[in-house]
């Protein structure tokens, strides 16, 4: 099917709720991205508002709207959504289609990242910590963006897809341009890029099966004994390969740049190493605050909600760190709190599409904490190299995040 | 006291098996939430509860046998 995305000039959106916000865009002298968004709120703009930027768009600011167009599929739906729009633009499985379809590579996805898979990865993980640490711990200094947090994830990927370790270089790049450029003629080249790739892939795949998700994807049987279309087996390594790396490279920065300017909180999860349960209880809060996705949906038809006209196609920007500091759901929300109770944060999202990798990444964030901690106790931020290259966007972060100990 | 949960409204975010393993746990299949056993032992009523609280999907709820929640 052919999408076409022509925003229609605004006309159905009143004066009022129009506001000139965009999201890539960080100002001079902002050094927590995150800040664009809680800006907005301490501007006291509409709970829903549409900016012109970008496409056009709407943003959801409150936690019960934010849910809702997570819960809501029916209207707010995840086919084809990226801002600004790419046309064509995959349709990711099982992310980018809605309930009922939704439910097939949902569910062969579902088992390879249950809590009890994760479970079974945890040494695999702990050794590729440990193996990367290895080579800075001595050191005194590292740039955690590019000699851990980037590869941490990205080495994980290719473990798991069954691909060689020397395509590190490869992936970090297409990933790179893939959530930080805005350029539409780059970034359709780059979504050709990935896609030539995952078609490598699969075809090695099929032929030569393995024990990776790639050959689980490919060689899994729909309800009548055929392979699934090639096209959405594609689309599936796609968005496994976007949802999984960025995300959690930039989790890690924004975990980082927190302890290291936090000595209580290392100590808390120093006293923590030899409490998985604990501590990862605890991670739980630097998961609330330190949220870098910026989730899309479109609207599926014309419809008025919370009194607003929304028209087919209209795209709304889910930002899940302001659902994550709503003052009406979360005590104190802006005080990172490690023993916080009752954390119901929306990072993973909710409803059908939920993140499928939620337990392997709150792994991965646990394993390299645990085994950092335990190598390097106490770091700080190069005073001499603060943060630099913060960027906005579906992913925020940092390029570059300098520590010395 | 009684935990129970829908599934049709769990999405298997497993926030109840890591407050309180006691009681939940998680299939290997879709993820979702297993209750071992209905009935809460003794001393665990907090923890359930907090468990409850803590569901984003909002998928769980306790019951007594008096039917007061």
């Amino acid at each position: 099917m052919t999408l076409h995305f022509q925003p229609p000039p605004p006309d159905h959106v009143p004066p009022e709720l129009i506001v000139d916000f965009d999201f890539f865009k960080i100002p001079e002298g902002v050094t927590d991205p995150a800040e664009i968004w809680h800006g907005l709120i301490r501007r006291g703009v509409p709970k829903i508002f549409y900016t012109p930027h970008n496409g056009g768009h709407w943003v959801f600011t409150d936690y019960d709207d934010i849910v809702e167009g997570y819960r809501n599929y029916e209207i707010f739906s995840t086919y084809q959504t990226p801002v600004p729009p790419i046309e064509p633009f995959p349709v990711m499985q099982p992310q980018g289609v809605d309930p009922p379809e939704h439910n097939v590579f949902r569910r062969l996805m579902a088992p390879m990242f249950t809590p009890v898979a994760v479970r079974g990865m945890v040494e695999e993980l702990e050794e590729r910590a440990k193996g990367l640490i290895d080579q800075f711990a001595d050191k005194g200094g590292c740039d955690f963006i590019s000699d851990f947090a980037a590869k941490y994830p990205t080495g994980t990927f290719l473990f798991l897809f069954g691909l060689s370790e020397d395509r590190l270089p490869e992936f970090l790049e297409l990933a790179k341009v893939f959530f930080r450029s805005t350029d539409p003629e780059e970034r359709a080249k780059n979504v050709t890029d990935i896609y030539a790739v995952l078609e490598i892939l699969f075809r090695e795949k099929e032929k030569n099966p393995g024990n990776d998700i790639a050959s689980a994807i490919v060689t899994a049987r729909d309800a009548e004994g055929k392979q699934h279309p090639w096209q959405d087996i594609l689309n599936c390594g796609f968005l496994l390969f976007v949802a999984g790396l960025d995300t959690v490279t930039n989790t890690l920065a924004y975990i980082w740049r927190y302890l290291a300017t936090t000595p209580e909180a290392r100590q808390h999860f120093r006293e923590r190493l030899d409490d998985p349960d604990a501590f990862l209880r605890a991670i739980e809060e630097l998961f609330r605050i330190n949220s870098v996705s910026n989730l899309f949906r479109r609207i599926t038809h014309d419809v008025e909600y919370k009194g607003i006209q929304f028209k087919q196609n209209d795209r709304v920007i889910l930002p899940n760190t302001l659902a994550n500091r709503d003052p009406d759901v979360f005590e104190n929300p802006n005080a990172i709190d490690l023993d916080r109770t009752v954390n119901t944060h929306v990072t993973f999202g909710v409803g059908p599409h939920r993140c499928v990798g939620s337990h392997l990444a709150k792994r991965e964030v646990m394993v390299s904490m645990q085994e950092w901690l335990r190598r390097i106790p106490d770091f700080q931020l190069d005073p001499n190299e603060p943060p630099s290259g913060v960027f906005g966007g579906s992913v925020m972060g940092f390029e570059s995040l300098k520590l010395v100990w | 006291m009684k935990v129970h949960v829908n599934l049709d409204v769990c999405q298997g975010h497993a926030k109840c098996e890591d407050l309180c393993p006691e009681v939940f746990a998680t299939d290997a299949v879709e993820g979702k939430c297993v209750i071992k056993d209905p009935e809460v032992p003794a001393g665990l009523e907090e923890k359930v509860r907090l468990a409850v609280r803590n569901c984003p999907e909002g998928a769980l709820r306790v019951s007594n046998a008096k039917g007061s929640k």
